[in-house]
């Protein structure tokens, strides 16, 4: 398989999309989409665990040639049994790291956040990204030292944002 | 007692806005992202990571 060792963002998001998967972006790439400047590694997605919406995401990451980055060093490749029951599926896909996610925070799912989203266009395609408010949220929940580190960033970005400004934003 | 020809100055407030929080958060940074389009937020992320996988490889020459 081949693995990119830089991941491309708008890559894997147009993968996504083409297979029609419902899903909303979070985590880091969420955050820099609404202003924070977050340096992550990945792209993290939580996906509608509605029955339909597991066939669209599982051809997506057939599609990227996504397999769990397994520790010990094994080939695993996500399958619908997996994408309905597990939470978080770390993967390893041709266009980079992609995590998966089922819930977030403190078990927040997709249907959950998507009326706490903003939608972005990105050149050809639109995404909906989680709001930085709720990133903030999540990341508090998750109360992991990698998320803490964030929140000082964050919680200063939503500040800014938040007061009158010439901000350009291309949002529904 | 000599007196000083003139009194002492007031300190002159500093115009610009402070480029870190009392946190330590980079204002200046978080303006700059606050200012790109989101597209332009993404591009300017993967030129991030594209420059520390270029480091990773050890392919960055010197200026």
């Amino acid at each position: 398989m081949a693995e990119s060792r830089s991941v491309k963002f708008l890559g894997l998001l147009r993968a996504l999309l083409r297979h029609g998967v419902d899903f909303l972006v979070v985590g880091g790439v969420a955050a820099q989409l609404e202003g924070a400047p977050i340096l992550t590694l990945d792209l993290d997605v939580l996906y509608d665990k509605a029955p339909e919406n597991l066939g669209r995401l599982l051809g997506a990451l057939r599609e990227l040639n996504a397999c769990y980055r397994d520790p010990a060093g094994r080939h695993i490749e996500p399958d619908i049994a997996k994408l309905e029951t597990l939470r978080l599926h770390l993967l390893r896909t041709d266009l980079g790291a992609l995590d998966v996610l089922g819930t977030i925070g403190s078990g927040f799912t997709y249907q959950d956040l998507v009326g706490r989203t903003v939608s972005y266009a990105l050149g050809e395609v639109r995404v909906h990204v989680l709001e930085l408010a709720a990133v903030i949220e999540t990341k508090e929940q998750a109360n992991r030292e990698k998320d803490r580190a964030v929140l000082p960033v964050l919680r200063q970005t939503l500040r800014m944002k938040t007061r009158p400004s010439g901000e350009k934003e291309d949002e529904e | 007692m000599a007196q000083p020809l003139f009194g002492v100055p007031e300190p002159i407030p500093d115009p610009s806005p402070p480029a870190e929080s009392p946190d330590g958060v980079d204002l200046t940074l978080i303006q700059w992202t606050l200012s790109l389009t989101p597209l332009e937020r993404l591009e300017l992320l993967q030129d991030w990571v594209d420059g520390l996988a270029e480091l990773q490889r050890g392919r960055v020459e010197e200026r």
